[in-house]
Formats: structure tokens, sequence, C-alpha cells
């Protein structure tokens, strides 16, 4: 008998609890704890997003302003990096050993890990990535990936269009924080101008696909794809033949151009000069041109000036304003004289302006001094404070009617409201009743204390070529499938009726035709306007123009600023009517032509520029 | 002739040829999937993996149909011929050039043998031959003696190679010598070995720290300390409740258990510290928990253990799993010492759980049928199978599901691996055969 039979009993025992073990594990592992199917889903798929193209932007007759230009993102991959390369990567970057030593331990560290490839060397363009593509093509861990920047085929309008840059931490944090993840590091985000302002719609939506992928990382299957949706396309009012002469005529000046069409406040031109090539900041070059421009620029070509500079005293043109609340407040007539006693303020010689046309048309300061005293002053009894107050008051409600001392609520980034002086603020300035008619009369003629951006003065235009009323000024023409013209369709009135328009624009074409703008006058055309000399103490005078034109069924209504350019006839009354001669026409005359080489040629970048 | 043919199959054990042949059809299927990548024909035979695979298969089924044939005595009395063939080769094998470090393949244009399958087999009948002969009694020194040389030699010969994982297998020779009347104080000394082993090495993994009063103790001293009071504390209770006359065998053996208890954590102590690397550590580590490591060490555990995870109760379905397969191969060697992966993935945990029972079956099975051998040979050969199958899929299937650090190891009738396939498969037809006889001669 074999004593040793039992045993097999200890052996299958054995051999069973093995297998209990075993299940008990595998029950753990695949049914109870979900750890590790979902480290499972981690290690095998793969959620790419899919980028959609940014909208283009196209002016009112359809020509491109922005599209697209392909750069290349240059990746390192710095496992794969053969030390046997290096010199050949080093030619081909120029850059020394040394430094791309550091740039491999950037790529390896932090956020960076040395198994994950890292921007190398941004924005690459095409020409630039031809030269090098054939050789990276033989070293490891150096490859190129296509990426979309912005390109702009006519180089114009580069303040209104903005530019896009690449997301900041700040930002990326920031779009996190409210609940927008459409953004990825590396992406780019509109800054400025349009791109700011539509960045909604121009970036369009973020598609993704996830797909499982083998242990190397390449794509083998698609599981699910919601595919990208392209930016929506903008078109706007701009007309760039308009907005190329405006910033040729405003080269090596400071100053701006806005053009508007009062019959829907759609904004043709804006010029802020001086400009830059909105080229300068796509691609790799941004941080430096942008650095250039931004820091190492007395001139601040960054600015947009047509909506943020708010403190540009309007001068004369503000007369206009003056003459027509006075009319409405009837404490003046069309009929109503005044001598030019160049005691009270100063004046030029001119004849005697016994009506308002007449005083319109020789801008004279003591007609305008003795009509904004009618509007202050215009309260009895008490003493000449309260009058003043009363007046004040009165006169800020109906000027700010005008689009004055409030943004207008164009559709771009950072417009300014400019300011109306107002009771408080002289209250504070002087103090409660030091303050009468005698202290802010300067008021009058459009200086003083008054900000007006040039949007607002291009706006005053509009208002009076449409007798009393405006439409926010506005850039935005059409987008795809979206209705957001709406809020531009609202007729905005002055306080003033229509009935009192007319001889302010007879006076206006006077200006033109026998006045101050004589230098506005265009050939078949009649065309209404007003010139402004601000004061600047001890520099040049700032030269300002408002116009429309035709003067019976205005297309156009235009305000130039010319900083230190002495006087309002002097570059901003040609600046202007060869402007309006260009949109009306379709062309310039040859003589116009002369006259415009004339004006780009010529410098007025210094504050006392000798004419 | 014709009559001894259909006698045979009469007499061939069904449940274990079926427990066999499920099982294979069912290794083939995962091993199939493993490598599938889209099925082209012209390919298919020659050039995949389970083309070869199944070659390999019908070989193995027809040398089994052989096998069943002829004389049962004829294997018995080729056992040391085998053996030593197999030997042979194992030395032959030494000079061919190395594939990923060792040498352990011939290779025949796109086929490959590997010997130390063989040996398996080779051992499992000389380890029969020499205990069931008349005259060798097991508890004589000569004849464990010669146990002994049979199992080290091919030992030795595998760790030269380097194979440790099919070293490991030939402990499971073990259990065939306890079977036949080794001492069970081996199974219980080895298991012992192994728990000190576990404690030593997890608290030497984890780098515990224990607190005696205020002073900061390390876990392997105190652990020490530990055994050495239990120790005491045994020596008291043997002292003064065993009766005298068994006293001093008593405290004979535990003496023996203290001082091998207390060398192997003090050895483990000195082993772990200056034998073993960095990525032994860390292996370790990985397996208790103490440490995750998805890209070192602890990369193929981690993406196994993943696969498995994501089978989930029903699996993802035949051919479409999406770590283990080979399209994807995030987790290597999933067509050979991780295939369980691809059964779990596929199949969940429910596939598994079949899997698991017919393996089992099939070690029971076989266990059962040494059992009712009247010939010693056919019992301990039985026992030997058995045996080797067991420890595969113990050591290979604790690999995969983390309980156990990586050790190379096919797992039986899955992995991709001809010679592997062969040899099972014709220790399992040779145990037919042989049991198939039990009625006729008396062995
Ligand atoms: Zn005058």
């Amino acid at each position: 008998m074999d004593p040793y039979k039992n045993r097999r009993w200890v052996i299958i025992l054995i051999i069973i609890s093995i297998g209990l073990i075993f299940s008990f594990r595998l029950f753990y592992v695949q049914v109870i704890n979900h750890e590790w199917s979902h480290r499972a889903a981690k290690i095998s798929l793969k959620t790419e997003n899919l980028q959609p193209p940014r909208g283009f932007i196209y002016d009112r007759n359809n020509k491109l302003l922005v599209g697209a230009e392909t750069v290349y993102d240059i990746f390192i991959l710095p496992i794969a990096i053969k030390e046997k390369d290096t010199s050949l990567i080093c030619n081909l970057f120029d850059m020394s050993k040394l430094d791309f030593k550091k740039v491999l331990e950037n790529a390896s560290t932090g956020y960076n890990v040395p198994y994950k490839p890292s921007v190398f060397i941004k924005s690459m363009t095409q020409l630039e990535h031809a030269k090098i593509s054939p050789f990276i093509g033989k070293i490891s861990g150096v490859f190129a990936e296509a990426k979309i920047d912005r390109g702009y085929p006519l180089s114009i309008a580069s303040h209104l269009l903005g530019y896009i840059r690449r997301i900041d931490e700040n930002q990326f944090q920031n779009t996190r924080a409210n609940g927008d993840f459409f953004y990825t590091k590396n992406d780019f985000i509109g800054i400025t101008g349009l791109e700011k302002q539509y960045e909604l719609l121009l970036r369009g939506q973020r598609g993704n696909i996830n797909y499982l992928k083998d242990y190397a990382g390449n794509k083998i299957k698609t599981v699910n794809k919601i595919p990208a949706q392209p930016g929506k396309s903008l078109q706007i009012t701009l007309d760039a033949n308009l907005q190329k002469l405006g910033e040729k005529l405003m080269a090596h000046k400071i100053g701006s151009i806005v053009a508007i069409e009062p019959s829907s406040g759609e904004i043709l031109a804006m010029v802020s000069a001086p400009s830059y090539n909105p080229s300068l900041l796509t691609g790799k070059n941004f941080s430096k041109e942008f650095e250039r421009l931004k820091q190492n620029d007395s001139l601040k070509p960054l600015i947009n000036r047509p909506v943020y500079n708010d403190k540009y005293r309007p001068g004369s043109i503000f007369k206009l304003v003056q003459a027509l609340i006075a009319l409405e407040d009837g404490v003046i007539t069309s009929n109503t004289g005044f001598s030019c006693n160049k005691n009270i303020i100063g004046c030029h010689n001119h004849e005697r302006p016994n009506n308002l046309l007449k005083a319109i048309k020789h801008s004279c300061n003591p007609y305008f001094f003795q009509v904004y005293k009618r509007l202050i002053m215009k309260g009895k009894g008490k003493n000449i404070f309260e009058i003043s107050r009363e007046g004040l008051g009165n006169w800020e409600k109906k000027i700010k009617t005008f689009g004055f001392g409030s943004t207008l609520g164009i559709d771009l980034p950072d417009e300014k409201s400019g300011f109306v002086p107002n009771v408080s603020f002289y209250d504070q300035w002087y103090g409660k009743k030091r303050w009468a008619f005698s202290t802010i009369y300067s008021n009058s003629i459009g200086e003083g204390e008054i900000g007006v951006s040039p949007i607002q003065m291009a706006n005053l235009a509009a208002i009076i070529a449409n007798k009393g009323y405006y439409f926010t000024p506005h850039i935005i023409k059409e987008i795809e499938e979206e209705n957001i013209k709406e809020k531009f369709k609202t007729k905005h009135y002055s306080c003033v009726d229509a009935k009192h328009f007319d001889v302010i624009i007879d006076a206006m074409n006077e200006v033109v035709n026998n006045g101050t703008g004589r230098n506005a006058r265009i050939d078949s055309i009649e065309v209404c306007g007003k010139t402004g000399t601000v004061e600047n103490k001890n520099f040049n005078d700032h030269s300002v123009f408002i116009s429309f034109a035709p003067m019976n069924q205005p297309k156009i209504a235009i305000a130039v600023y010319v900083e230190f350019g002495t006087w309002g006839s002097k570059w901003a009354a040609p600046v202007a009517s060869l402007m309006m001669e260009n949109y009306l026409n379709g062309f310039l005359s040859n003589k116009s032509k002369i006259k415009a080489a004339k004006i780009q040629s010529e410098v007025i970048l210094n504050k006392n520029t000798k004419f | 002739m014709k009559y001894r043919n259909l006698s045979i199959w009469k007499n061939v054990d069904k449940p274990l040829f079926l427990f066999y042949f499920i099982l294979s059809i069912i290794g083939y299927l995962v091993m199939y999937s493993s490598n599938y990548n889209g099925f082209e024909i012209q390919d298919f035979l020659w050039n995949t993996n389970y083309g070869k695979q199944l070659i390999w298969l019908i070989l193995t089924f027809f040398f089994g149909v052989f096998i069943l044939l002829i004389d049962g005595n004829f294997i018995k009395n080729s056992s040391y011929f085998i053996y030593g063939i197999v030997i042979l080769l194992l030395v032959i094998v030494l000079f061919m050039p190395p594939i990923k470090g060792a040498t352990s393949w011939f290779y025949f244009s796109s086929f490959s043998i590997q010997p130390s399958e063989f040996i398996k087999l080779g051992l499992s009948l000389a380890l029969a031959k020499l205990l069931s002969d008349v005259g060798s009694k097991f508890q004589d020194f000569r004849t464990k003696l010669k146990a002994f040389l049979l199992i080290v030699t091919p030992a030795i010969l595998i760790a030269i190679q380097p194979d440790p994982g099919t070293m490991l297998v030939f402990s499971c020779f073990v259990f065939v010598l306890y079977r036949e009347g080794l001492s069970g104080n081996f199974l219980l000394i080895g298991l012992f070995t192994i728990l000190i082993a576990i404690v030593g090495i997890f608290l030497k993994a984890s780098n515990s720290v224990f607190f005696i009063g205020s002073n900061a103790v390390s876990g392997n001293l105190f652990f020490g300390f530990i055994l050495c009071i239990g120790f005491l504390f045994s020596f008291l209770i043997i002292r003064y409740f065993v009766l005298p006359r068994f006293r001093k065998q008593k405290i004979r053996s535990l003496i023996f258990i203290s001082v091998l208890g207390l060398s192997i954590s003090g050895g483990i102590n000195i082993v772990y510290d200056t034998i073993f690397k960095e990525r032994h550590r860390t292996r370790f580590q990985i397996m208790f928990g103490v440490k995750e490591d998805r890209k070192g060490a602890g990369y193929n555990i981690y993406q196994s253990l993943s696969a498995v995870g994501s089978g989930k109760i029903f699996g993802k379905g035949f051919l479409k799993g999406t770590l283990s397969n080979d399209k994807f191969k995030h987790v290597p060697e999933q067509n050979t010492d991780f295939i369980f992966c691809v059964l779990a993935e596929e199949w969940g945990f429910s596939g598994c759980m079949v899997f698991i029972i017919l393996y089992i079956s099939l070690l029971v099975r076989m266990i059962m049928v040494a059992e009712r051998q009247r010939s010693k040979f056919t019992r301990i050969y039985g026992y030997c199978v058995s045996g080797i199958l067991f420890f595969h899929f113990m050591i290979n299937i604790a690999m995969v599901i983390g309980l156990a650090p990586v050790i190379g190891i096919p797992l039986p009738f899955f992995s991709k691996g001809g010679s592997a396939i062969l040899t099972f498969g014709l220790m399992i037809f040779i145990l037919l055969r042989l049991d198939a006889e039990r009625k006729v001669v008396l062995r």
C-alpha cells in the first residue's frame, strides 16, 4: 500500500487555492476596481483637437484684407535627438552648440518632458521652411508642423484690424476661469481691433477627434470625430481704396482720418498715423517687432487714435454745435449779428459777421463768444454763478446728444468717451460759486477742457449731413449667418430740429467755397466743411477739418486731424477733400494726384515743423 | 492492428483529452487575436505568428496520434535516451548566436526551436523512470542524489543561457518528490522561506521604520527582533509543555528553523543592499505597490494590468482588444509571456473564470489519472506533467495580474512558440497513451 497516497489532496488543495487567489484578484481588478480600466482608456485613447481656420476679413467691396498664411512651427523631441546631428541642427538654425544645449534643457524640464515634443522655433515662413525642409527630414527628433497665421495682402488698416498672437499664460488662465475651454497653449487669440472684437466669431469652433493609438502614439483607428467649424468671415464697411489713400496722405504725420457714410453710420476709412505694417506683427518676429513698436517709438504707432485718443480739443469745428444749440434754444436766429470785437477774444480780419452764415464762414471767435454767452447766461435773476450753473447744465445735456462726452458704441475695443466739462467738474476745479461764464468761455470755440475723439468729430459731420441724427458708427458690414447689424440701425437724434441745419449747411458750403476751407474745394462737387485750428501754446497748432459731400445728398462725412499741422485749411482740409474726391468719383483728377503726392511727401512729425 | 487502434481510443481518458483540446482551441484563438492585424490569406501560413502556430498545433496533434499508436513500454524505455538527447541539445544551443541576450534557440529559416522546452518532457520521463525502477527506493540516499542530479544538470545549463523563468519551473519537482515520499518539512520549509523572504523584502522595499519607545528602528531589525522573541517563546512552550522524550527532537528542529529564519531575513538585508541592482529593487517596490513607475520597470505590469482591468465583466470581444492587440502593442510581449492579457481584455472576467476552471480541471484530472495507475512510472510521470503545467500557470498569471515580479515564462497552450506548444502537447499525449494502457500491463 502506498503510504503517501493522501498527499495528493495537499497538492490538489494548493492548486485550487492558487486558482481561487487568481479569481479573487481578477474579480477585484476587472469588476470591483474601475481604476485599471480608466488607466487603459488613458493609455489607448488619444483626443486631438481639430483647429478651425480663422475667419477672413473683407472690405465693403469684397477685397480681402485679412487672409491666411501658412507658417511652420519647428518641434524638437529631446529623447530622439542624436548627438551626431547636433552640429547639423546648429548650422541649419544658425545657433551655437551651447544655445542648442540650453534649448534641449528647456525642452526637457518643467512642463516639457523629454519624450514629448516641444516648440523649438515658432512660425517660420514658407520660404524659410522650404530651405530647411530637405534636411530636417533626415534628422531624428526634429520636425515641422504647419500652422495657419494671418496674412495681409493689402497691408492696410492695421489698427482697425488688430492682430492676433499666441495666447499667454494669463489669458489662458482667464479664459479657462470664464468657462471658455477653446484655447490650448500655443493657440492664437485676437488682441486688438476687430480680431479682438469679433474673436468669438472669427475663431470658429474647435472640433476633436478621438482615436486609438498604439504604444508609439500613432493613430490606428478613429473612434469618434467632431469636425471643426471654420471661423466666420467678416465683411467690413471699410473701403480699401479709400483707406489706402488715407494712409498714404497721412504718411509721416501724426493724426487721424475717419470717414463715415452718414446714411448708415458705416465707417469708410479709419486712419491712425503713424501706422505700421500689419505683417510685422505676425510670424516669428512678433515679439521683437512688438517691443520695438510699443516701447521704443515715442509716436506710439500701436495706438488706434481715432477711437482711443479722446483728448483732442475740437477747436473751431465746435462752433457748428454751438450755433445749432443756440438756434434750437432760440437765443439766436440765422440773422443774429455780433461785432467781431477782438478785445474779448482774438480773431483775424474779415467782413463784419452780421449773420450766422458769415460768422461760420469766417470762423469768427468773438461772435461765438457771444453765442455761448447767451446759451450759458440764458437764465434770469439771482447771480451770475447760479445762472452759469444752470446754463452749463442745460448746455451739457444738449451737447451730449451730439455724441460727445460718452462712447458712441463703435464695434472696436478700447473706445474712449471724450469729455464734456460740466457743473460738477468746474465745482471741483474752481470750487462752488467760484466760476461763471467768464471762467469757461473758451468752450465756445472748442478750446478749454473739452476732449473729443476723431470718431466723434466725424460723427458730428454725419449728424449735420443727416440734418439732425446719426447711426452709431460701425465697422461690421456682414457676418456669415449672423444678424449682427440690428443694433446699428437705430437713428440717434440730436436735440436740434432738422430745420435749423439748413443755415449751417449753407454756411459750411460757403466755408469751402469762399471761407477758411477753400483748400477743400473739389471741382464739380459741392463740399461742406469747417476748419479748426486747435491752439497749441508753444508749438505749431493742430490742423482740423470736418466735412461732408455732396452737399445735397451726402455720401461721405469725414474728420481729419493733423497734429501740429498749423491751421485747419493747411493740411486737414486738402486731405479731406482728396479723400472725398476719391470716394465720390472713384479716382483722383491729375491735379489732385499732384496735390496728393505733395502732401504724402510732407513730414510733420515735429512739434515745430517749419512750413 | 486496426482492433488495437480502436481499443486505444476507447481507453483514452476523454475528460483529460477534452480539457486539453478545448484549452488548445481557446489558446489558439487568443493567440490568433493577439497577433491579428487584418487577415491576409497569402501571408497566413508562413509569415504570420498565428499561421506558424497553426502549423505547430497540427504537427503536435499529428505527433500525438503517432504517440497514441506506439507502445507505452517503448516510451518508458526511451526515457533516458530522450533526456540525454535534449541535454546534448541544451549544451549545443549555448554555442548558438544569442537572441535578446540569451542563447536559447536554434534557428531554421523562419522557424525556431527551443530545447529548454523539450527538457521539461525529457526530465519528466527520466525522473519517472529513475524513481519507478525496481530496486530504487526514494528513501535511499543514492536515489535522492541521482534525482537531484537529473534535475540540477538541465537547470544549470538553462541558467547559463540564461532563462530564469524556465529554471524556476524546475522547482515544481518538489511536488512530485513530495508525493513520492519527500518529507513534508521541505514543503513547509519552502513555504516558511518564501514567507520570511516576502516579509523581509517588503520591509526593505518600503523602507519601513518602527518605533521602540522613541527610537526609530529599521523594519528589518525589528522583524528579526520579533522572530527572536517568537523563537524564544516557542522554546519556552517546548520546554514546559512537550513531553521530555520528544523535547530534544523538537528543540533541534526549532533551532534549525530559528537559524534558517534569521539567516534568511539577515541574508535578504545583505542581498537587497549589495547584490540587487536598482532595477531589481524597483521591481519589488512596484510589486508591493510601494512605488508606481509607469515608464521604467513598472511599465509591463502597469500596461498589462490596464489591459486586464479594461476587460471588465464580459470583455471587449474577439479581435477587439485595444491594448493587448498586436496593432497597438501597449502591452509588451503580448503574444508570449503576457498573452493572458489578451484573454482578460477580450473575454473579461467571465472568460478568465472559464479559463481558470478549465485549467484547474485539467491539472486535477491529471492528478486523478496519475493516482489511478498501477504503474509507478505513469503515476510519477503524471505528477511531473501536472506540476510543470501548474507552475507555468501559477508564475505566468501571477506576473500578469501583478502578484509577482516580471519573470519570463510562457502560458501553456496560449503563448506563441512552437517548441512549447509541441512539448506540452506531447507531454499530455504521452500521459494519455500511458494511461490508456493501465489495464493492459503492469509496470
Ligand atoms: Zn471775427
